[in-house]
Order: structure tokens, then sequence, then C-alpha cells
């Protein structure tokens, strides 16, 4: 399996770290040779045919702040026509306004019947029917676990674990900063601005937060999931969006009097596609503390399962991709056997 | 509107008197919930028999009870209750004290509202307002009502609403 790794910050990075690590062992388990052929940031580009050191290129990456020789001016998917490869691990930064470059390099891969593996938000929350029929009609394949919850499990276990169960609806925790505002204000009695700056601070947060405080973050993904485990035809837009800015500290305290939390909530189901801060009982999955991702699952059979975990992070979400490419390895496998 | 009722029946304690009692429940489409049969304690010739069910409304109690009273069916204690469901919501925003005035006079009026309650907090330090609403409704349905109405009034005066899990 020939991979190309488009867009190496710090995801690309873990991916790239990921797969030294694990490539003999995935080797040796589905006998199929895993090279990365090529890696590309924002301007610069190494390809090797015969396989680049993913290691190295890290290095040179964190060295010189490229990755090798400059684009000058050549697009990636103009340098990727004369690449052979098999899976486009695609983890540019996300774009919720356009979805680009990410929905374009995507395209160009499962146009060409190529798989693709991401953890980019923005392509699957605002294209999902688009890609996912481009994915269909070029028989490519499309894998995104890395998009939601990090390194939590939740878009595999419903499609394939719990594949004969009827998911009635999702709720979670999908953004970990909030959860540390909203869990810092209630255990320190601090002040909403002062939580996140502290969040800020920790690096939790960005400089300008409200791609999580306003529950952008969550909605995207709440989207993603709308579109992949309920089969709705929805947007970042269809969303229902209300983020954490005006919660304030007496709120908190109120709530807490009550035995309740407040938690910025995602909730997805055939019917409810919304992300807002809800009370939540202490003492409930889903009043979960620190910055970590809960995802609690509504089944027909099953009844309730909840699974919890790291949303972000350079190797959560390289673990997530990884879960992916074996995915594809293991359907090759059985390929082949079947051939055989 | 679900009302569960509980009755203690004495009934004569001879074969098919059980059924005959059961009878009228099924007839008027109520929901048996648990059947208690003290065969052990027999006073007068007969024994008490504790029945559960549910009913959609008091005229369907009533026909259930004359039809036991057709039968010989000694009601000894009944009680009833209506199921309730609960809601929950914060409200925070520069909420004045008359607000709290509106909000509960617009959710009294709602149809099946059984109770509410609000607790208003300010912040003595900050000035900072919220207030927690607690209530019950008699029918799942009414919640959303309650819902619509303070996301309303939440919008046209520039608060955040919080609402329950709702589980």
């Amino acid at each position: 399996m020939d991979i190309v790794i488009i867009g190496f910050g710090t995801v690309g990075q873990g991916v790239a770290e990921a797969l030294s690590r694990k490539a003999p062992t995935l080797q040796s388990a589905f006998k199929e040779k895993l090279r990365v052929v090529g890696v590309f940031d924002s301007k610069s580009y190494d390809v090797q045919p015969k396989g680049l050191d993913p290691r190295e290129v890290a290095g040179r990456k964190q060295k010189l702040g490229r990755v090798g020789p400059e684009l000058n001016g050549r697009g990636v998917l103009e340098i990727l026509e004369e690449v052979k490869y098999d899976v486009m691990v695609e983890v540019t930064p996300t774009n919720i306004k356009d979805s680009e470059p990410g929905f374009g390099n995507m395209m160009a891969a499962l146009s060409s019947g190529r798989d693709v593996v991401t953890a980019n938000k923005g392509p699957l929350a605002l294209k999902f029917k688009e890609l996912s029929r481009t994915a269909e009609k070029h028989g490519g394949r499309l894998r995104f676990e890395a998009s939601v919850g990090g390194a939590t499990p939740v878009i595999n276990l419903c499609r394939e674990i719990l594949m004969g169960e009827r998911i009635l609806s999702i709720r979670g925790i999908m953004n970990g900063t909030c959860n540390f505002i909203l869990n810092r204000m209630k255990d320190e009695g601090l002040p909403f601005d002062q939580a996140l700056r502290e969040a800020q601070e920790m690096g939790y947060a960005e400089r300008d937060p409200s791609y999580d405080i306003d529950g952008i973050d969550s909605a995207a993904k709440a989207a993603i999931l709308a579109n992949a485990i309920f089969r709705r035809d929805v947007t970042f837009d269809d969303v229902r969006r209300t983020g954490i800015r005006g919660v304030s500290l007496e709120a908190v305290e109120l709530a807490a009097e009550e035995m309740k939390v407040v938690r910025l909530i995602a909730e997805v189901s055939e019917s409810r596609l919304e992300v807002s801060p809800r009370l939540v009982p202490m003492g409930h999955p889903l009043a979960i503390g620190g910055t970590l991702n809960i995802f609690q699952l509504m089944t027909d059979m099953a009844g309730d399962i909840t699974v919890a975990g790291h949303g972000a992070g350079k190797m959560e979400t390289a673990s997530a991709i990884l879960s992916d490419i074996v995915a594809l390895l293991k359907e090759d496998c059985a390929a082949r056997k079947a051939e055989s | 509107m679900e009302m569960r009722v509980h009755a203690d029946l004495r009934l004569k304690d001879v074969p098919g008197q059980l059924v005959r009692a059961l009878e009228p429940i099924s007839a008027s489409e109520g929901n048996i919930v648990g059947v208690v049969h003290h065969h052990d304690a027999v006073i007068g010739g007969r024994i008490t028999v504790n029945v559960t069910f549910e009913v959609k409304s008091q005229k369907q109690l009533e026909r259930i009870l004359a039809d036991w009273k057709e039968r010989d069916v000694d009601v000894a204690r009944l009680s009833s209750m209506f199921e309730t469901f609960e809601f929950e919501y914060l409200i925070v925003g520069d909420i004045p004290p008359s607000e709290l005035r509106e909000l509960t006079d617009g959710i009294e009026s709602i149809e099946d509202l059984d109770a509410v309650d609000i607790r208003y907090s300010v912040s003595p330090a900050t000035g900072e307002k919220a207030a927690m609403i607690f209530g019950k409704v008699k029918q799942k349905s009414a919640i959303g009502r309650v819902e619509d109405f303070l996301r309303q009034r939440s919008m046209h005066a520039g608060f955040l609403l919080i609402s329950g899990l709702g589980d």
C-alpha cells in the first residue's frame, strides 16, 4: 500500500511517526508492504516512489520548516498526477467556510479510484454527499474516524461493530476545550474569561477561540455524524448551534447547587441536530471533566453504549488515522484471500 | 394523559373470579401493569387481589368501577395518580425580577402542566443573574410546548437558554 500524506502539520507528523512505529507489525500481519511515497505541506513536498522514511521527513520539517523542495507555484494536485499511490491521508487544516484545500485534494484522489483517510472536518461537514458519491462511483474508499472524537472510536464503532443495531441517537461532548473551560468554572469558581485565558495558556484553546467556544468544531462533528451514521443529507449550516460564551459563573454555580453541571453537548438523531450547553446531572457519564471527549449511543437492542477518550492531540489523531489504514489493509487482505 | 391506578379488590374465593375482575380493565382498553393474588388471606369468604393498571382518563376509570360494581367485585381501596414528566431549564442573562412573573405565567398557561418552580440567583459580586426552572407536565408532548415558549422568550430578551438532558 503506497500512501501520500497531504498536510504535514502536527497531525501529519503524528501519522508519519505512527506509520514508522507500526509499519513492520502491520506488514507482517497483512503481508503487504506499507510505504509513504509522498509528503506535502503548504509550501513544499517530497516524493519517492520507493518509499520515504517518514521520521526523516518529520525531522527535516522540524529543522528546516519544510519537507523538501518548494512547490514553486506548482499545485499539490499537479505533482500528485505523476505519483503512483493507493491511499491519500488528507490532513490539511479544517476550513469550515469553503472546505478547501481538503475538498479538492479528496475529490482528486476519490475520482481516480484511490482511497482517502482523513481527519479534515471541513469537507465532510460541508460536502459529505458529494465525497461519498464520488467514492462510490469510482470505487474509492473514504474513511474518516479521526474527524470526530480523535482517538475515541465512534464512527467505525457505529458503522462496523454496531452494524446490526439501529442507532437511535448520539449525544456527546465533542470539544475538549469547552469541557475544560466549563469544568474549571465549576471546580475553581473561575469566571468564563479567566477559564478561557487559562485554556489558551495551556494550549487547549487558540488565540481566536471562536472555533471551539462558539460550538463550530462540535457542530462540524455533529454534521459528520448525522451524515455518516444517520444517513442524513445535512451540512454544518443545518446544525442548530449555541456556544458557551454566554455561560456565566453565576449560572454554573446555580446549576451546581441543584447537583447539575453545564456541558456543551452535541446531539444527533434522525430528527435532531443540535449543539448547545445543557444541564447534566452530576455523576452522569456526560458530566465527565477534563479535556476528554465522550459519546453516548442509544441503540435499539444493546441499549446505551458510552465511549470516552482523547478527542485531540498529535498521536491520538494519528491513532484514529492508523485505525482506518488498518481497516483498508484488512479489506484488501480479505479480497486477496477471496480471489485466491 | 396516563393515570396509574392501584386497587385492592376483594373477590369471592371461587374459581374464575380473578378473570371476571380483570375483564372490565381490558374491555375499557386499560393496561394491566401488575396483579398480586393473596390466596392465603381469606376474610369473610373473600380473598384480596392488588391490581395496578393504567387508564387514559377519569371516565375510563369510572366505567371500570361501574363494571366491578355490577359484577359484585368489592373495591376495598383505590388510589390513582397521573404519570408526570419532568423538565428543567437554566436561563442566563440580564433577567429582571419582573421577567420571573412573565415566565411563570407563560409556563402555567401551557396545557397539561402539573407544577412549575423557579429559583432566581443574582451574584452580589458581579450582578450576573440566572434562573433555574423546574417543572412537571402530565403529557410528554407538553415539554415541547414549554421549550418552545422558553426559546421564544429567551430569543426575544437575549437570554441564553440551557436545557436539561430530558432523560
